[in-house]
Formats: C-alpha cells, sequence, structure tokens
C-alpha cells in the first residue's frame, strides 16, 4: 500500500477502519457498504485498513472445501462468456447470440453492416450479463473513433442517480473508460483517437455500474454488469 | 521486543516451507495477481487456478466465522462469484491479492451471519481462544507483516487487544463484543476505535518504539 488517504470529513478513516475491521451491523454497515461502493477515497481508505488487518488471517488454517463448492461455481459460471478457451468461440450459443445481436443491431440502429471503407473495423461486441444474454450490443465503426451502443433490455438501465460507463479492457491493461453511456436506448460515443486502435478483436468492453456523470477517479468504482469480447464483423 | 525480529536463516526456511501447509501468508501474492488479472479479461482457466490456490485459505476464514459447515461453503461461493464479478476493480485498490481476497470472503460471512443472526451459546463458548495472542512458536512461524501487526497489538492494552483480534477473526460486532466484554456499547467503540488508530501509528513508526 503506498501513499496517504486524505479524507476530508472527520471520522470517516475511523468508520472505513470499522467497516474493514467488520464490526458494524445494520445501517451502520449498509451505510458504509454504499460508501464503498461509490466513494472512491472512502473505498481507497477500506483496501488500506483490510491490507494492515490481513495479517491477522495468517493465524486461521486453511481447510479445503469440498468439491463440491467448485462444481456448483463452474455451473453457475457457465453462462458467462470465457475470452480465452478456442472452446467458447465454437459456441453454438454464441454465434447465435452474436447473429441475433447483429441483426437486432441492424435493425434498430439501422447500421449498414457491411463494410464502405477501409481501415480498421467495423467491429462488433455483445455485451453480456452474467446471465450470458447480449444486452448491449456495441458497434464500432471504420476507423475506429464512433462506437455505438444500443441496449437491448431496459432491465439494466442504470437506476435513478446511477451511470452506466463503457471500458475497454485490453493487452491485460487496468480499463480505460470510453466514456458514459447515455441513458436512452442508443447512444453513440467518440473514440478518442489514442485509443482507436485498441479497439481491435479481443479486446473486451465491459459497462460497470457509476456514479452520476460516471467513476470520479478514472477507475471503474462500481459492479462490473456486462461484459463481452469484440471480434471482427 | 526486537531479538523476536531476528530469525536465523534455517529457522526461515522452516518458517517458510509451512507455508504452503497451513497458511497462506497475506503477503505473498507472487502469480495470484496475475491469476486475477487474468479473470478480470474473463478467463475461466485462471479463475480455476485461482480457486484452487485460494480457496483452502478463504474456507478457513468463512468456516472461523460462520462455524457452521454448509454455511461456509454457501458463502465460499458467494465470495467466488463476487470475485469473478469485481476482478476488475482489484487492481486499482492497492491491496495484496490475498488481502483483497480475504476481506472480500469475511464481509460476505459477516454479511450472512448478521442475516441470521449468532446463536447465543456461541457468543459464550468462543470467549477463550481467539483472544489468546498467537504464541511464540506461531508469532515465529509468521510473515513479517504478522509479526510487525502482533508487536503492535502486543502495546495495547490487553483487552482492547483481544476484542480486537475477535473481531477480525471470528467476525464479531461492536454489539456481540460490548455484550461479551460486559462494558457499554460506547466503551467497546471507544476501545475498537482508538485500538485501531494506536495500531496504524505502531505500525507506520515500524513496529518498535
Amino acid at each position: 500500500m503506498t501513499g496517504e488517504v486524505p479524507l476530508n470529513t472527520p471520522g470517516r478513516d475511523e468508520l472505513a477502519a470499522e467497516y474493514a475491521l467488520g464490526v458494524l451491523s445494520g445501517a451502520e454497515r449498509e451505510h458504509a457498504e454504499k460508501l464503498a461502493l461509490t466513494d472512491r477515497e472512502f473505498a481507497l481508505a477500506v483496501a488500506r485498513w483490510q491490507q494492515t488487518l490481513s495479517p491477522l488471517a495468517d493465524e486461521i488454517a486453511g481447510t479445503p472445501p469440498p468439491a463440491a463448492v467448485k462444481q456448483a461455481l463452474e455451473r453457475r459460471l457457465s453462462g458467462f462468456p470465457d475470452a480465452r478457451e478456442a472452446r467458447w468461440y465454437d459456441s453454438l450459443l454464441l454465434w447465435r447470440a452474436v447473429a441475433l445481436a447483429a441483426s437486432v443491431a441492424a435493425l434498430m440502429l439501422g447500421f449498414a453492416l457491411v463494410s464502405r471503407d477501409t481501415g480498421p473495423g467495423p467491429l462488433i461486441a455483445a455485451i453480456n450479463t452474467e446471465a450470458g444474454a447480449a444486452q448491449y450490443v456495441a458497434h464500432v465503426g471504420p476507423g475506429g473513433r464512433t462506437l455505438t451502443l444500443a441496449r437491448l433490455d431496459d432491465k439494466v438501465a442504470p437506476a435513478a442517480g446511477r451511470d452506466h460507463e463503457l471500458w475497454l479492457v485490453e493487452g491485460g491493461n487496468a480499463p480505460v473508460s470510453l466514456g458514459v453511456i447515455g441513458r436512452s436506448a442508443k447512444s453513440r460515443l467518440t473514440v478518442p483517437a489514442g485509443l482507436a486502435a485498441k479497439i481491435a478483436a479481443g479486446a473486451i468492453l465491459a459497462i460497470s455500474d457509476e456514479p452520476l456523470g460516471g467513476s470520479p477517479t478514472g477507475k471503474a468504482t462500481g459492479p462490473v454488469i456486462a461484459l463481452g469480447p469484440v471480434r471482427d464483423l | 521486543m526486537k531479538l523476536a525480529l531476528n530469525i536465523p536463516g534455517g529457522r526461515r526456511k522452516a518458517a517458510a516451507d509451512g507455508i504452503g501447509e497451513r497458511r497462506v501468508n497475506t503477503s505473498a501474492g507472487d502469480g495470484i495477481s496475475d491469476l486475477i488479472g487474468r479473470v478480470s479479461l474473463g478467463d475461466r482457466a485462471a479463475f480455476s487456478a485461482l480457486y484452487d490456490r485460494t480457496s483452502a485459505k478463504l474456507f478457513g476464514v468463512s468456516l472461523r466465522i460462520l462455524r457452521e459447515r454448509s454455511q461456509a461453503q454457501d458463502a465460499l461461493q458467494e465470495t467466488y462469484v463476487k470475485v469473478w464479478r469485481n476482478a476488475s476493480l482489484f487492481s486499482g485498490m492497492g491491496q495484496s491479492p490475498m488481502s483483497w481476497l480475504i476481506a472480500i470472503a469475511r464481509n460476505q460471512a459477516i454479511d450472512m451471519l448478521r442475516a441470521r443472526g449468532r446463536p447465543a451459546a456461541d457468543l459464550d463458548e468462543a470467549a477463550t481462544v481467539e483472544d489468546a495472542a498467537p504464541d511464540p512458536e506461531q508469532a515465529a512461524l509468521a510473515g513479517d507483516e504478522a509479526r510487525r501487526l502482533a508487536l503492535c497489538l502486543g502495546e495495547l492494552p490487553a483487552e482492547r487487544a483481544g476484542a480486537l483480534r475477535a473481531a477480525y477473526m471470528e467476525g464479531y460486532s461492536y454489539e456481540e463484543l460490548a455484550s461479551r466484554y460486559k462494558v457499554p456499547l460506547n466503551t467497546m467503540r471507544t476501545w475498537l476505535r482508538r485500538g485501531l488508530i494506536g495500531l496504524r501509528e505502531c505500525l507506520e513508526r515500524g513496529g518498535v518504539r
């Protein structure tokens, strides 16, 4: 852990410490939990306390869990795309999803899906929630500068007071923000010039739930609600 | 006090060898960070490897708090679902990977414990074990960080150190601690807040007065 976390409000570092230790309950615990999700400085203070206290866990002996836990986990996560295993790309279900997503995108957005220009793109990504259904479709225009997103299911629209933010995860680097997604079902983002080349087949687009206006820190602070790999169209 | 920090080389080696068996040192994160990074990209094989390397520790942590095997199993499953979903948030937190994982496991277990309530018998029966500071042998086997933390806990009044350890290991709430130590709730708050701040001050000056 490096650097000091300046916490302007008195008592906030104490609250972070109490939350990290786990002694809060009821409304106090909920309040701290919410802060940890929405307030980057508070989240970092909590992380710092977790780090400070974690050697206490050295005294707790490891106990191998029964195999059933891992099996249940694998069943639960099996609907989620696997970015690495080649087998995944052979999945009929996936191709159906991509085909459906592409046609829905074409219908909804009126794209000409055939490239007219040379240069990188067009690219497409079906952005899936954990359940595996495509909830957003992203289309990156030729040249990589224009990214259009269509939300396919309004159930995943951001809650009041929250925004969804789009992230690019590429080459094992930390996710880079591509901007806040508009609240309407279709939105268009302009990709910064330096990032256009990085949006290529194999990169991952992810959507996180953030405070209004997007992450205040440039890093995702809320849960990732959906993600999917970019593919050549 | 200072002597305790000097462990002969052979002893240190023995200590390191012990890690694989019983302990995953919380500061030892070689390879686990990489696995979490790959998990954040949706890599299922990395997730499987991460589970294999860390689940015994996290199960131990969950079991210690929940004390009931089937509940600890549920907690462990939820913990790894959160790891899968939130792996992309790890790199920004500046935390060691084991500290991050253990925090997720503890929060999950504590949430379940608070939701179901702790049987009153647990409160009394548990009193002795977790308050005890590690014996010298245990302290010697622990990593540098754990040794510094143990030294700094030793500087706190014994009851406060005991309450702090009990809170961390067993997931006690302020209310439960107040009832166990038979002090008013506000007294317990003051104990732990001052204890935590004292702990950090001690760690920041290197654990040696």
